[in-house]
């Protein structure tokens, strides 16, 4: 469960970026985040990741007061959660295979359960053909897949997705949404920002509107109306 | 950290030092002089050391009779100077014209003809050989024994001694300002090398924070980076003072015969606790110098990463 309590973000530059922001996520939600271009939806799950700290408030994800969580504890935190951003970040000198296995490599995980996992992972986003390319010779959707594969690597419980689609042709990028939704049906919590008001209407999701680094709005089967 | 990540672990490293090769060349060169430095300053004091031991006890003053004394008066400034409060009374020693005469024979042995006709008109005065309490008054001391009926010339070793302890001090001196400042140099280079490994896996570490790598695994291929320039650094070192060492040893040696020279294979005594020989504290001060200089190097450009 992720529990933001009046949370409010300033970043030392003055700026407030989130603004006494209160809401609840409970597990195997999926939920949009919208709102203008500064908003302060990246914000919002940059905290989440404890990329940045929250100034005022309480954020307690999965029992973790992110606000007291020591910072030797947060890479154990961070296994919980799965992130994909808009521009991929994948490694360009290693196959497809590897930029997965990377992720398991990264907390200690043994060549024979990387090797075990990594295929079955790429299964599940339709990559399977693709274990020994590099990024550079796949399409903008295929290398989503791929950071999406990666975000998946070590079994997370919460996707967070900045933005999946917004590098990828709008043909290609119904498949992304529709693989979150499918990670969503397999239990996990999927949280994703986005600018793209079709796929948000068509879903009929929970939609939560950001503005000013306020939540104005808050519906389940919501539309987009920032 | 888990067994099986050792492999990565080092092959990151070794490919992080190959990478940045022009710097790791900068770095081990850098730091492989502060270490010769430090080598050679470090032998340069213990010879120093050796060859003031050699010059005997150093609290010594010898007072030299005058000429053709009866042994009566010798004996009684024997007892005048053993009746001063500065004087160790039965450190006093007391050596007869005769015995100063066979002394200089045996170390001139070569040109013994010169002390031929030494023998019925013997040149050397008595002498008294004297060990003093306090080097603060040996002013007063030497004062006093000139006053000493009898007493010809006062000879202060203490005198040399100085002379060699102010040099010794002057090389310390010296040589600790330049050592500060090749290791300042040292560590900066170092940090620099790290910086740009680290920059260049900006990403990567990057992607490892949010994937939940723990710090020491983010950090521990940069540490063993700065830990294989330090051990690098201090191999090339030895061998580099080993061979200089020697040879300037051999040069030298045959040129100043009368000068003592440490050798590699010699035993010393390290702080009172046990013996070993010369090449071993080289060969472990330089690793240990050289690992340390590479970990402050290190952890100095990722204290940025060492947070979360
Ligand atoms: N590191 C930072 N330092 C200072 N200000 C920042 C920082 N990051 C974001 N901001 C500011 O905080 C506000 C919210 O930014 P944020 O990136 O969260 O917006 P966003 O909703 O994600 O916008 P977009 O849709 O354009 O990605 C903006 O005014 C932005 O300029
Ligand atoms: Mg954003």
């Amino acid at each position: 469960m992720i529990e933001f309590k009046n949370v409010s973000k300033k970043y030392p530059n003055g700026t407030l970026a989130l603004d006494d922001v209160s809401l609840t996520i409970n597990d195997g939600e999926f939920v949009f985040i919208v709102g203008e271009s500064g908003a302060g939806k990246s914000t919002m799950l940059k905290t989440l990741f404890r990329e940045e700290k929250i100034t005022s408030g309480s954020l307690i994800v999965d029992g973790f007061d992110l606000k007291k969580t020591r910072n030797r504890k947060i890479p154990y935190y961070r296994r919980k959660l799965g992130i994909v951003f808009q521009d991929f970040r994948l490694f360009h000198d290693k196959t497809v295979f590897e930029n997965v296995a990377f992720a398991m490599r990264a907390v200690g995980e043994s060549t024979k359960s990387i090797n075990r996992r990594v295929p079955t992972i790429l299964s599940i986003v339709n990559l399977q053909d693709k274990v020994k390319c590099f990024p550079r010779e796949l399409s903008g959707g295929e290398q989503q897949r791929v950071a999406l594969a990666r975000a998946l690597a070590n079994n997370p419980s919460i996707i967070i997705a900045d933005e999946p689609t917004g590098n990828i042709d709008p043909k290609l990028s119904l498949e992304i949404m529709n693989l979150l939704i499918k990670i969503h049906k397999h239990g996990k919590t999927v949280i994703v920002v986005t600018h793209e008001k079709n796929f948000v209407d068509y879903f009929q999701q929970r939609v939560i509107t950001i503005k000013d680094g306020k939540v104005v709005d808050d519906k389940v089967g919501g539309m987009f109306d920032a | 950290m888990r067994r099986y990540s050792l492999g990565y672990l080092i092959s990151q490293t070794f490919k992080s030092l190959t990478r940045n090769s022009m710097m790791t060349f900068v770095s081990v060169a850098v730091l492989v002089s502060c270490l010769v430095v430090m080598g050679t300053f470090a032998l340069l004091i213990g010879n120093i050391e050796v060859n003031l031991n050699k010059l005997g006890d150093l609290n010594q003053i010898v007072v030299f009779c005058k000429l053709g004394l009866e042994d009566e008066a010798v004996d009684e400034i024997g007892t005048q100077i053993r009746a001063l409060s500065n004087v160790k009374k039965d450190d006093v020693k007391f050596v007869s014209n005769e015995q100063a005469l066979l002394e200089e024979k045996e170390k001139y042995k070569k040109s013994s003809k010169v002390f031929e006709n030494m023998e019925k008109d013997n040149p050397y005065p008595d002498s008294f050989v004297i060990t003093y309490k306090d080097a603060e008054k040996v002013a007063d001391l030497e004062y006093e024994l000139s006053n000493i009926e009898g007493i010809e010339t006062v000879k202060c070793r203490a005198d040399l001694a100085q002379t060699i302890d102010s040099i010794k001090n002057g090389v310390i001196i010296a040589f600790t300002g330049f050592l500060a400042i090749l290791f300042f140099v040292s560590i900066f280079v170092i940090i620099n090398t790290i910086k740009l490994a680290v920059m260049a896996r900006r990403q990567e570490i990057y992607i490892m924070r949010y994937v939940g790598a723990t710090r020491s695994f983010i950090t521990t291929p940069f540490i063993l980076e700065g830990i294989s320039i330090g051990v690098f650094s201090a191999g090339i070192s030895f061998l580099i003072q080993w061979f200089g060492y020697s040879k300037l040893t051999d040069v030298v040696g045959s040129d100043y015969y009368m000068l003592d020279f440490l050798k590699f294979s010699d035993k010393v005594n390290v702080f009172g606790f046990f013996d070993t020989n010369i090449t071993l504290i080289v060969l472990v001060s330089f690793l240990s110098v050289g690992i340390i200089t590479g970990i402050i190097g290190s952890m100095i450009s990722l204290r940025k990463y060492l947070k979360a």
